[in-house]
């Protein structure tokens, strides 16, 4: 009895000084308000603007669709941007995995000792800003520049024009985020055990078909992180159109950029980001769905 | 000695909890009085300008630089009144859209437009864009200025033929894929009134809106490169193009000063406002609204008035310009002749006297939505 009352009390107080919050989670409550103040709240503020009266600074305090139906306006053509930004970053996607899968199996399993300073090679742009980086190669390509300029000294009759047209955008951003596709995929090729690999050779697989059936899906978490890097970053991309492409084409994120600062219509470029962001968060749920994840993994 | 019984003791605690807020509203008062926020266009956030008034006043001031004016005003609108002392913007934003939006506060005339009197004739006090729409309230002070609307390399198209032509250089085919548009989206709408014919900084009719979405789909198409400054003035030098618009003097000295006199600020002969070919800019600089406004706000726009810091300014980094207090000889006589050369010195009257003041264009909105759907149709 004495035991019985004993316990009830020490429930008891244990039950009134702290509700029933898991230690886990009262110690993660910090980061986790860090967390919605330092990234959901940004976002749900450019989603309620989104929805603000057009051209004024009324968040929260009015509700329309007017944004939104001025970008679905039969006449607006600023799907032509949002076309232009989704398709470089798709072909960004396609070519940098065809550019950087042997660059990685060759991280992994071909340039031995020389690729630790292989890889550093890779990094080593990531330390110098895009801008400037881009910047290069403008002086590179320019007229006269060192590209053209060379050619002549060689007696050629100069360089071909690659600055100021959609051919130089691609090239900057497949420049620009070949890291970013890299190093995943790298990881993605270093998850293949060396043995299965082996063991298929011994029972008289083709090297097509260990690459096939073997390190193409075991290699595919990689890939696919690497692809879906490239294509989020590939779809807001920006300075390689407004450097290299001299705006030879407009992209989304700088009809975004317009509407905040010349055309002073916070409302349309938030109704305009959170389409994009919709769009391409959407696009990208579809193919990992899609893509079946789990039979990739090989875990059915 | 003072006994302390519990009628005092509750005494004492009453007082330090009103003392309590008074005192962080002290400590805030003293913080303000050490602090300076300067928002600006580029050259007032140099060091070589901020760092003398950093130490003699053992200031902490920050000063951030942005690209356009909107942006700026935005910023303000948006509630940064409570964060900015200062703000530098083109003439007509401090008396049409700042002041009556309240969020700007006037100066004490009589301590500022003695300054205004030793600044070139134009200037002199009460200058127009300095002043209230009522002429009654200071609401800025004047400093840099200067013409703005294309550059030439004259090697390929000479300063006579480009004056005389004026805005139809950019309406001849023969010049298509040979010049470029700065990323200057407010000076191209201008810009591209004026190639249509029309002045900018009025009412427009239907008609002369399909006029102007025309002429930018044309201008556009017809266009070699859209960039900023400095990669259109690379573009001139390496020979990609031979002139673009929507510049002058701000953006083309720095190429002079590196040694490329032959790439020139043109301001047209003749062009649709009131018969003037091109448009200037003279910047203001006001006293943010803001309900704790740092007293150095007041002392800063008084430092920068000095000949030398005024020298300074004109050659802060990034553009080298004219400034307002080039009317004081003891300002003037600080520019070296390879200076005056830079901001095109020879000419500046003229280009003055033939550029109408920066103003706002009404229809602005509808003109920059059609300017943007014109831009996409380069792709």
């Amino acid at each position: 009895m004495a035991v019985t009352i004993h316990e009830e009390a020490i429930h008891g107080r244990s039950a009134a000084a702290l509700p029933a919050i898991p230690a886990g989670l009262r110690a993660a409550g910090p980061v986790i308000v860090l967390l919605l103040l330092g990234f959901l709240a940004p976002l749900l503020t450019v989603a309620a603007y989104a929805f603000a009266t057009p051209k004024s600074f009324d968040v929260f305090r009015s509700f329309t669709f007017a944004n939104f139906s001025a970008i679905f306006d039969t006449s607006n053509t600023v799907w032509m941007s949002f076309a232009w930004s989704l398709a470089f970053a798709l072909a960004t996607v396609a070519l940098l995995a065809v550019i950087a899968y042997p660059i990685a199996y060759g991280l992994n399993r071909m340039f031995g000792k020389w690729s630790g300073f292989i890889g550093v090679l890779f990094v080593f742009p990531l330390f110098v800003s895009e801008n400037v980086r881009l910047y290069g190669w403008v002086l590179f390509f320019i007229k006269n520049g060192v590209l053209d300029g060379g050619l002549k000294w060689l007696g050629f009759s100069g360089g071909p024009e690659v600055l100021y047209t959609p051919g130089a955008i691609l090239f900057g951003m497949l420049y620009v985020y070949l890291p970013f596709m890299l190093f995943p995929m790298s990881l993605g090729i270093a998850m293949i055990p060396r043995d299965l690999v082996d063991a298929a050779r011994d029972l008289g697989a083709s090297r097509l078909m260990i690459w096939r059936e073997i390190e193409l899906p075991l290699a595919m978490p990689g890939i696919l992180i690497g692809m879906l890097l490239t294509f989020v970053l590939g779809a807001g991309a920006i300075a390689e159109s407004k450097i290299l492409g001299g705006q030879s084409v407009i992209t989304i994120a700088q009809d975004i950029e317009v509407a905040f600062t010349y055309a002073q219509n916070w409302p349309l470029g938030s109704a305009l980001a959170l389409l994009l962001v919709a769009i391409v968060s959407g696009l990208a749920l579809y193919v990992l769905a899609k893509l079946d994840l789990d039979r990739i993994l090989g875990k059915r | 000695m003072m006994k302390i019984s519990r009628r005092n003791m509750m005494q004492m605690m009453g007082a330090a909890a009103f003392a309590g807020p008074l005192a962080s509203a002290t400590r805030a008062f003293a913080g303000r009085a050490k602090e300076l926020n300067i928002l600006c266009w580029e050259g007032y956030n140099s060091a070589e300008v901020l760092d003398p008034f950093r130490s003699s006043h053992a200031a902490n001031v920050k000063a951030e630089s942005l690209t356009n004016d909107p942006t700026m005003i935005n910023r303000l609108r948006a509630g940064e009144t409570k964060i900015w002392d200062l703000i530098n913007v083109n003439n007509p934003w401090a008396r049409k859209v700042m002041a009556p939006a309240g969020l700007i506060k006037p100066l004490p005339r009589a301590e500022f437009e003695p300054y205004f009197d030793t600044m070139l004739p134009d200037f002199k006090a009460p200058y127009r864009w300095a002043m209230s729409d009522n002429g009654e309230d200071l609401l800025g002070m004047a400093q840099r200025f200067g013409p703005y609307s294309f550059v030439v390399n004259t090697d390929k198209v000479s300063k006579t033929t480009a004056e005389e032509q004026g805005w139809d250089l950019f309406n001849d085919t023969a010049l298509a894929g040979r010049y470029g548009i700065q990323e200057s989206d407010d000076w191209n709408v201008f810009n591209i009134f004026l190639i249509a014919g029309i002045n900018p900084f009025k009412e427009h009719t239907e008609e002369e809106f399909k006029a102007f979405s025309e002429t930018a789909e044309k201008v556009f198409k017809g266009a070699r490169m859209v960039g900023d400054m400095a990669s259109l003035n690379q573009a001139l030098v390496s020979g990609e193009i031979d002139l673009y618009m929507t510049g002058g003097t701000y953006s083309v000295s720095p190429a002079r000063a590196d040694g490329y006199p032959n790439l020139r600020a043109i301001t047209p002969l003749t062009g649709p406002i009131d018969g003037k070919g091109g448009i200037s800019w003279i910047e203001i600089t006001s006293t943010v609204n803001n309900p704790d406004l740092s007293p150095l706000a007041i002392e800063f726009l008084k430092y920068v008035q000095d000949p030398e810091v005024a020298h300074t300014v004109a050659f802060a980094e990034g553009t080298f310009n004219p400034v307002s207090q080039m009317g004081n000889p003891k300002c003037f006589e600080l520019f070296t002749k390879d200076e005056l050369e830079a901001i095109q010195w020879d000419s500046l009257e003229e280009d003055m006297a033939r550029s109408a003041e920066y103003d706002i264009v009404p229809d602005y909105d509808k003109a920059l939505e059609l300017m943007t759907a014109a831009r996409r149709l380069r792709g």
